[in-house]
């Protein structure tokens, strides 16, 4: 379980190791060598706070696995390096682990863009690869088949609001998207939801970050005056546009920003402008999933933090990667991909199912309400912590 | 040769011993290696240290992406269609962007690249930004072969500059970009095909990278960190220099993954520290480093064994019967404030003309004018009876027509040897520069010092060594700014004894601005006097310098 | 009315690039040196602030003095270390090597930043709302830091133009040679240019924290929004930075309100080539 921090070193260490294992007798046979499942997690750089939630569910997961006695009797074994936030050397290292570590299975690393990175890789040496930190879903296509996603796609992100907001009388709405891949799926798939649903689009712009300024953005969402504004953010946009329409006196019936006010400092950062802002998530505390309840309380134990969403992906891809080795009865990467592809399973953040090309179908993302500066899951209903209030006040 | 052996045995070991980790580790390092050549060509060589070549590096991965998916081209052929992509991207852009200098055309790139992502971002063909994928097919050896292949060729490129002469008039730019003008230098041409050289190199890179990473998205495609780690490699490697880019991308980039492990927190900061380091304790890097116990030392170049006799150049016969030099009403305006007003001059053969003035008179910007450093407002100018006001300086040098500067303007890290070959190269003796060079260097008094670097000259030799590029022109016409001023009389006798003998060189006409007059006054044939930018009295020198008019202005009371 | 608004937002915005641009251009215009961990003092400055409101849970603009005089004495620390040695090379040289070391210390410092307080962007939640004034809205925190930043470059001028040691600053600026026959100790005035450059830009990132959210990894982007701004307005030219700043903020506030954000977002880098290729004769400097 140890992060292989000096990966040359070690293979150093092996490359002398291995004329004296010649000489040792064998191991005895009862020993089945464990199955080693690697990959590569943000230790440094930008992306390593997130991915440290991540990466301690897949620890977790494995412990799991491996006291109710592993994989077709075989304990698990996890090998991981650190890939430095950079799609650029995680390619590098998933190579590594390929091709010289000959590690058994993978696990994808954190963020939409490392991942990115590694997908053709994947795809290259056809490897059956769960992928817990990716929500774009431009990932998962037709050629990239050996990718599957492991989380709500982002063209998931806030779908539930359109439709709640609809039904609580609200008629146009107004769309920010920031231009990256996969804040654009959400942009998109909210567009064709709206027109769907026979809501108007008032306003819309794309804009790109960084972007010290959105007042002039907020000025023109103030004149069209929409009942809804879904911004497809990151973090210092969905700051910057909270803080810009209040500046700018406007306050619509409904917010919705994807991601970052589900960040602690979101909160801290805007202050009493984050009540009722509406945000989604794609696991709760709260999911009646089985285990679930478990699953925090050994979080917990083990790490001594709470768990949030990322930890749920890790731990929920390595459920998933368990079910599919187990029904197939194999490491054979084929078979394991065509399991995952065609059938479901249950995890902790909801139920596991894909396309054709590995996107996910199966998972939620859910609406969460920051109410007096706590988050309560108030969609859907049959879940709710809280009820949607509105409209938001912006104070 | 042992050097080159190991590389090679290194290269080949490498597909042999791992077809995964280490040879990707090893393309990546061929890669970084050649856009530290490519950077090199125009940031070490030329001085234009760009922020932006990961713009072309960019293009190149965008354009093979789309050679491959829409025209169907195999991947090998659309990475050397992406270099000429680069290359057409580079001519485009660096006709506009190198008319700047220093940090702004540092800033410039830098913006540029900001310009293209946005572009990508939005270009629906290209994929926006959620960018293009590449079919993905197992090729590592052969992209990594290519990548090597790509990384020689840089290699040779920057040895090109090493050893040739265009390499020299790539290095002027560096060292004194008018004062290469004024020998001559093509200095735009120069450095556009530097520059194209250097926006090929990263294109081709880009375009194996795309491949080989088998995406390209505009974040990754343009993004400022691949430009800034390229100038950490140079720096720390040994800028201008063979090879720095080559030591400095292998050395960091295996610390990098091998050994920054121990620290993985302070890789980028480690990065700075060796920066800094270098810069203020090492500035030439490794190199410079090696270059204090004598090795990996820069040739000089284009430098025969010992220095040869040379031969004088044959005289040209002379053309025509009309003066060197004719100016006509010539006037300078800067905003309101004429400095040259409506001054006629003209330069007979075998005539050597003097203007003189007091500081401000407007005699070094009537020069200036004259050799086209300053756009005059109106008049005209003769050379030979060929009007000349729409040529470029380096023209008017290539015609003959050489000046020297008020304070010299040597090129102060060549050698002796390359100050005096570079303007060979340009003047009219082209044809046949070494033996030229050499002459030169043996009528000026330089054959024992010619190896020497320019730093280690004294004053007047430095002087010396500006007449000598003068004569290297093989000029017709020569233009002497202020040569005497701040010089003992011993210089001063000493340059007399030059000019004296300038016709011995086929030189027809020579006019010289001067503030020393006693210094002058015998030498020349005829005197002009300017003040506050008008003529006000020309003639011999005897009676000029009585013209009361001059006496009042100028001189305060008569010699 | 909208008209109106839309001018208001572009002269506010403006005077947040007067503050983040000034000191850059104070530093260029006396050294030639080009600051690019300018944007590194400015996020640490900033960070620190929120760390300092967020857990003391006092004003954050009482922290201003305390960083304005600590982020001096870093500036006069460093200076005589890393930027005065390359002085001695002539201004073009040392314009292009300090480009180098400053880049080192950029790496340097956001990567301590990053130890420090890790990536995740913050912001502080003060001054978010706006006051109104003949029916228009006036951002809280950008009339705070613009005001701020009108003081400072009042101050700026009135100091270089009236004062002994602002004049023998500006001295130094433009002669060297020149200054030091007058008797100046030009390296000392470097050393104060370059503390005062860097305090007035910790001081900027007090402010620029409240205005919008920072991490480490943005210093880069603010380094080179603030050297386009003083390349728009004249290398070196107190009035021209803060007119092209103001002018800047403007022009994006119109085209971000009629074309979009991303219009926006590249309207600087455009036109800071337009004004380059249009006029490179005030660009093409030996």
């Amino acid at each position: 379980m140890r992060i292989h921090k000096y990966p040359r070193l070690a293979l150093f260490a092996g490359l002398l190791a291995l004329p004296c294992a010649a000489f040792l007798p064998a191991p005895a046979a009862e020993a089945a060598p464990p199955i080693v499942i690697g990959g590569t997690i943000s230790e440094t750089g930008p992306l390593a706070v997130d991915a440290d939630y991540q990466i301690k569910g897949v620890k977790l997961a494995v412990a799991d696995a491996n006291a109710a006695g592993g994989w077709l009797g075989r304990k698990l074994e996890l090998k991981l390096y650190d890939d430095k936030s950079s799609a650029g050397v995680a390619d590098r290292l998933y190579e590594r682990l390929i091709t010289d570590d000959k590690v058994d299975l993978l696990i994808g690393p954190y963020s939409s863009g490392v991942t990115t990175g590694i997908a053709p890789l994947i795809n290259k040496y056809q490897m059956a690869t769960m992928e817990p930190g990716a929500s774009d879903p431009s990932i998962y296509r037709a050629g990239n088949r050996w990718n599957i996603q492991g989380t709500a796609s982002s063209l998931q992100y806030l779908d539930q609001l359109l439709p709640a907001a609809k039904d609580r009388g609200a008629k146009t709405v107004a769309l920010l998207g920031l231009e990256s891949a996969f804040t654009l799926a959400c942009y998109h798939a909210r567009e064709a939801q709206a027109k769907e649903l026979g809501m108007k689009i008032v306003y819309q712009t794309t804009y790109s970050l960084p972007q010290p300024d959105f007042s002039s953005i907020a000025l023109a969402v103030k004149n069209a005056k929409p009942d809804v504004v879904i911004a497809c953010t990151y973090y210092p946009d969905a700051v910057g546009i909270t803080r810009s329409l209040h500046q700018q006196g406007f306050a619509p019936k409904f917010l919705g920003e994807t991601v970052g006010p589900v960040e602690a400092p979101f909160t801290k950062a805007v202050g009493p402008l984050a009540n009722r802002l509406v945000t989604n998530t794609g696991w709760w505390s709260n999911f009646k999933t089985p285990d679930n309840q478990g699953f925090i309380e050994r979080y917990k134990a083990m790490f001594h933090q709470d768990p949030d969403y990322h930890a749920a992906t890790g731990y929920a891809a390595i459920q998933v990667l368990g079910a599919a080795v187990k029904a197939t009865n194999s490491l054979d990467q084929a078979k394991i991909r065509d399991w995952l592809l065609s059938h479901t399973a249950e995890t902790i953040q909801g139920t596991f199912k894909v396309n054709e090309n590995g996107l996910s179908l199966g998972y939620v993302q859910d609406l969460l309400q920051i109410q007096d500066g706590v988050l309560k899951l108030v969609y859907p209903a049959a879940n709710a912590e809280a009820t949607l209030q509105f409209p938001y006040t912006g104070s | 040769m042992i050097a080159a052996a190991v590389l090679l045995a290194v290269f080949v070991a490498i597909p042999l011993r791992s077809r995964g980790y280490l040879l990707q580790l090893g393309t990546d390092t061929l890669s970084a290696v050649t856009l530290a050549y490519g950077w090199n060509l125009i940031g070490g060589f030329a001085g234009y240290f760009s922020f932006g070549q990961v713009s072309f590096y960019g293009l190149g991965a965008y354009a093979t992406a789309l050679l491959v998916l829409r025209a169907h081209m195999p991947w090998y052929f659309a990475a050397l269609v992406s270099g000429l992509v680069g290359a057409a991207a580079a001519l485009l852009l660096g006709r506009i962007m190198l008319r700047l200098r220093g940090i702004l055309f540092a800033l410039g790139m830098l913006g540029l690249a900001r310009i293209l992502e946005v572009i990508f971002n939005n270009w629906h063909y290209a994929g926006a930004s959620v960018g293009l994928s590449l079919p993905a097919v197992l090729t590592p050896v052969a992209v990594y072969v290519g990548m090597g292949l790509l990384a020689l060729i840089s290699f040779c490129i920057t040895a090109y500059f090493v050893y040739s002469g265009f390499g020299l008039d790539v290095m002027s730019l560096n060292e004194d970009e008018d004062a290469a003008l004024s020998v001559g230098v093509p200095t735009t041409r120069v450095k556009v095909i530097a520059f194209i050289l250097s926006g090929a190199l990263p294109a081709v890179a880009g375009g194996l990278t795309a491949w080989n990473h088998s995406y390209i998205d505009p974040t990754s495609a343009f993004d400022p960190g691949v430009d800034l780690l390229t100038v950490v490699y140079v720096m720390f490697g040994g800028i201008g220099t063979l090879w720095g880019p080559l030591i400095g991308a292998v050395v960091l980039m295996i610390v990098g993954e091998e050994f920054l492990v121990y620290f993985p927190n302070l890789e980028l900061a480690l990065y700075g520290i060796v920066v800094i380091a270098t810069v203020l304790a090492f500035p030439g890097g490794l190199v410079g480093l090696a270059n204090r116990f004598g090795w990996l030392m820069r040739p000089i170049i284009l430098a025969p064994k010992g220095l040869p006799a040379g031969a004088p150049p044959e005289r040209a016969p002379a053309h025509g019967t009309q003066p060197v030099l004719e100016v006509r009403d010539l006037t300078v305006r800067f905003g309101g404030l004429t400095a040259v007003d409506r001054v006629s001059l003209s330069v007979a053969r075998g005539e050597t003309v003097c203007i003189i003035g007091a500081n401000g008179a407007g005699k070094t910007t009537f020069f200036n004018a004259i050799t086209g450093v300053v756009q005059p407002t109106s008049g005209e100018i003769l050379y030979f009876g060929q009007p000349i006001s729409h040529l470029p300086t380096f023209r008017r040098a290539q015609r003959g027509m050489a000046r020297s500067f008020q304070i010299p303007r040597l090129m102060p890290s060549f050698t002796v040897w390359e100050n005096v070959l570079l303007a060979s190269r340009h003047g009219r003796q082209s044809h046949r520069v070494v033996e030229h060079t050499a002459w030169v260097l043996h009528t000026m008094g330089f054959a024992g010092m010619w190896r020497d670097p320019v730093s280690r000259l004294t004053p007047g030799f430095q002087r010396q060594l500006e007449f000598a590029r003068v004569l290297a022109l093989s000029p017709e016409l020569v233009m002497l700014d202020e040569v005497m001023a701040g010089m003992t009389r011993e210089e001063q006798e000493q340059v007399r004894g030059v000019i004296r003998r300038l016709p011995e060189f086929g030189i027809a006409g020579v006019a010289c601005v001067e503030h020393v007059i006693a210094a002058v006054a015998d030498l020349c044939d005829r005197m002009v006097v300017l003040d506050f930018g008008r003529k006000i009295a020309e003639g011999p020198s005897a009676e000029v310098l009585k013209d009361p008019v001059v006496v009042r202005a100028y001189l305060g009371e008569p010699i | 009315m909208l008209a109106l608004q839309i001018l208001v937002n572009g002269l506010l915005l403006g005077g947040l690039y007067v503050l983040i641009a000034q000191s850059l251009n104070l530093i260029f215009g006396v050294m030639g040196v080009v600051n690019l961990a300018h944007g590194a003092f400015i996020v640490v400055a900033g960070l620190f602030t929120y760390w300092f409101a967020s857990s003391t849970g006092i004003n954050p603009l009482a922290a201003l003095p305390f960083v304005f005089i600590v982020m001096a004495l870093v500036g006069a620390g460093l200076q005589p270390l890393l930027v005065e040695p390359l002085m001695k090379m002539g201004r073009s040289k040392a314009e292009l090597l300090s480009l180098m070391v400053t880049f080192g210390l950029d790496y340097v410092l956001v990567e301590l930043a990053l130890q420090v307080w890790g990536s995740s962007f913050v912001s502080v939640p003060y001054l978010q709302s706006s006051w109104k004034f003949a029916g228009l809205d006036f951002s809280q925190a950008l009339v705070v830091s613009g005001v701020f930043a009108a003081l400072v470059s009042a101050l700026l001028y009135w100091w270089l133009n009236r004062t002994d040691s602002g004049k023998s600053l500006l001295a130094a600026s433009q002669s060297e040679t020149g200054a030091i026959c007058c008797g100046i100790d030009v390296k000392r005035v470097r050393m104060l240019a370059f503390a005062l450059g860097v305090a007035l830009a910790a001081a900027a990132g007090v402010l620029v924290i409240i205005v919008e959210a920072l991490a480490p990894q943005t210093a880069d982007d603010l380094t080179l929004l603030a050297f386009v701004i003083i390349a728009l307005g004249g290398l070196g030219s107190y009035v021209g930075v803060a007119v092209a700043a103001l002018l800047l903020g403007v022009a994006q506030s119109v085209t971000g309100y009629f074309v979009g954000g991303n219009a926006e977002y590249v309207l600087p880098y455009v036109l800071l080539i337009l004004v380059m290729v249009a006029l490179p004769g005030r660009f093409r400097r030996a």
